[in-house]
């Protein structure tokens, strides 16, 4: 960690009221890490990202990226910075085509989002679309409408449209959850061949994917930090078993 | 089933084509009275419906404003065009001046307004635009320095040399009103591939999604209002050149629900459904009049609030939706999809309550 942070937190916190859903969180992730944020339901990650994102305000602290603090910066200006995410829920555009799903993420970091009339330069950016949806083993569906599309076909489509950006900085929260063991394998392997030069964030509560692909991880805990460590320490790690994976394996 | 699609695709274009045929010949195959009244109204309340559609079917906002914003259109040409002879400031200026201004202030107004409303949805949106209407109405109804409550008349005497003497030659208006319609259904269809349309669904389907992937929604919203108020303005500047005046009954509550009610009947969801519902609208306006029901007596009001009706529970899509079933039926529909999406490939229609 001896570059500069490309994303560093100082004490982020943020309140729902009564409820403290993430308290005083330092972080630090250097240019390239993937890092995989883990912790029980309710731990406080998904808000977390939101307030990284900039979709939530924090109630205290500070969020910096690309070197410049970003506490106050609208969530379109993060994305247009090279930040990219996907969300628990797809959050897919419904009524557009895979395609077009795909071309607006492109389209949103490429300028030109308000142009009423349509270019001869346009079909370059739906060329990249379906080069992403290649990626995301998706391209089988561009024409089809998302709202017709299996969950599973929902997480390729996010996923797609999250790396059609070409991000600097990728935060994926949940990309396994209910995909089948075929698909959570082909994920695994997108995510270990990604271009080294971007920065992972990644939530995740199957572990054989989060400690396969973090060269770090964050242990979460009722809106704190808790433990942060290579997998093999939180491997090791009796705390972590007691609060997650312990807890995690008696439940089933 | 992508053959199943191009049968559908193909039947539309015919029943397009025919239809395109059968208007452009109008004048030689109606009477006077269905060219002049039937169906230049629907050409103009169609555009005004489109105004509706489009807001609705690709930004999820359905408007009450687009009637004011029609009015608004209307009172500006009666304004500038009139000499002396009426309510108003009678400026007397250029005709085709007074088309370009009324439709600038209009979109001008339409972008402020936008700049209000964009920024809630759903029930809130509705009722910001109702506020509009309201307003809309109330100010032409108090300030006789542009309007008072009998409005201004004798429009129809100064219209620009294309549109030429109304009453003398009636079918170059429809030919008119004909071509913008055209024009509006092809411009809409158009701007919805453009990175701006869609852009404009994405905000619809998903507006957190569309910030966090680096798009103002709010600034989106708004010019898709701004948008919306050109078209409307459009149908504002024919509807004074057609009914020669406008006063603040053409802009107040019953004219906005009527609107609402057509593009309602025709399909929110679809832009075709703007002069069907249009053309449904003025049809039973001008037929079932003197119809008497048992119970229910013959008002006009009492039919078209059972016709809405029945529209709303057995075709929430409208005649377009309609149609989609019809044609999913006969040609083959597209297998897999959910049941909202499928029923309507133009984006789903959101309920007047449910955005």
């Amino acid at each position: 960690m001896s570059a500069e942070p490309i994303l560093r937190l100082r004490g982020v916190g943020r309140r729902f009221g009564g409820l403290h859903a993430v308290r005083a969180v330092d972080l630090d992730v250097a240019p390239g890490e993937r890092r995989a944020i883990l912790g029980p339901n309710g731990a406080g990650k998904t808000t977390l990202f939101n307030v990284i994102a900039g979709d939530l305000p924090p109630s205290s602290g500070h969020v910096e990226l690309f070197g410049g603090d970003v506490t106050l910066l609208p969530a379109r200006r993060r994305a247009t910075l090279g930040l990219a995410r996907t969300y628990q829920q797809s959050r897919l555009f419904l009524g557009l085509s895979v395609e077009d799903n795909i071309y607006l993420a492109i389209r949103g970091v490429s300028g030109g989002r308000l142009r009423p009339v349509i270019l001869p330069g346009d079909r370059e950016l739906r060329r990249r679309a379906r080069q992403a949806a290649g990626r995301a083993a998706i391209d089988g569906k561009l024409p089809e409408l998302v709202g017709s599309l299996s969950h599973g076909e929902h997480r390729q489509v996010a996923l797609a449209m999250a790396l059609a950006t070409e991000p600097t900085v990728l935060m994926l929260d949940e990309p396994a959850s209910g995909l089948s063991r075929g698909e959570r394998q082909l994920l695994t392997e997108l995510l270990l061949a990604l271009d080294p030069a971007i920065t992972l964030l990644l939530i995740e509560h199957d572990m054989d994917i989060a400690l396969a692909v973090a060269e770090r991880v964050t242990m979460m805990h009722d809106g704190r930090v808790i433990v942060e460590g290579t997998p093999a320490e939180i491997r090791a790690n009796e705390l972590v078993h007691e609060l997650y994976l312990g807890s995690r394996y008696t439940d089933e | 089933m992508s053959g199943a699609r191009s049968a559908k695709t193909l039947v539309e274009r015919a029943i397009g084509l025919a239809v395109l045929v059968v208007a452009a010949i109008g004048p030689v195959l109606f009477s006077d009275y269905w060219v002049n009244t039937i169906l230049t109204q629907t050409f103009l309340l169609g555009i005004a419906a489109a105004s509706l559609i489009f807001l609705s079917a690709y930004g999820g906002m359905v408007s009450l404003a687009q009637t004011a914003l029609y009015g608004i259109a209307g009172f500006a040409v009666g304004n500038m065009v009139t000499q002396g002879e009426t309510k108003g400031l009678n400026l007397g200026w250029d005709p085709t001046l007074s088309l370009v201004l009324a439709i600038a202030l209009t979109t001008a107004l339409g972008l402020l307004f936008g700049l209000v409303a964009s920024r809630s949805a759903g029930i809130y949106f509705l009722m910001i635009t109702l506020t509009f209407a309201v307003i809309g109405n109330y100010f032409f109804g108090q300030v006789t320095l542009v309007s008072g409550f009998s409005g201004i008349s004798g429009i129809d005497r100064y219209t620009p040399g294309f549109v030429g003497d109304v009453v003398a030659h009636p079918n170059r208006l429809y030919y008119v009103a004909l071509i913008v319609a055209l024009a509006v259904y092809g411009l809409i269809r158009y701007v919805r591939r453009a990175p701006f349309g869609l852009a404009l669904q994405g905000v619809r389907d998903e507006p957190v999604r569309m910030s966090s992937l680096g798009y103002n929604v709010a600034l989106h919203r708004t010019l898709a209002f701004g948008f919306g108020a050109f078209i409307a303005s459009l149908a504002g500047v024919l509807y004074v050149w057609w009914n020669g005046q406008v006063d603040p009954q053409t802009i107040g509550l019953q004219a906005t629900i009527d609107l609402l009610v057509v593009a309602v009947i025709g399909g929110l969801g679809r832009i075709e459904g703007a002069w069907l519902g249009a053309f449904a609208f003025i049809l039973i306006n001008n037929y079932v009049r003197g119809v008497e029901l048992p119970v229910v007596g013959g008002s006009f009001n009492t039919i078209i609030g059972l016709i809405f009706l029945a529209v709303v529970v057995l075709s929430p899509g409208g005649l377009m939706g309609l149609w989609e079933r019809v044609a999913q039926g006969r040609l083959g529909g597209r297998g897999g999809g959910s049941p909202r999406v499928a029923a309507d490939p133009a984006g789903p229609a959101p309920g007047i309550g449910s955005r």
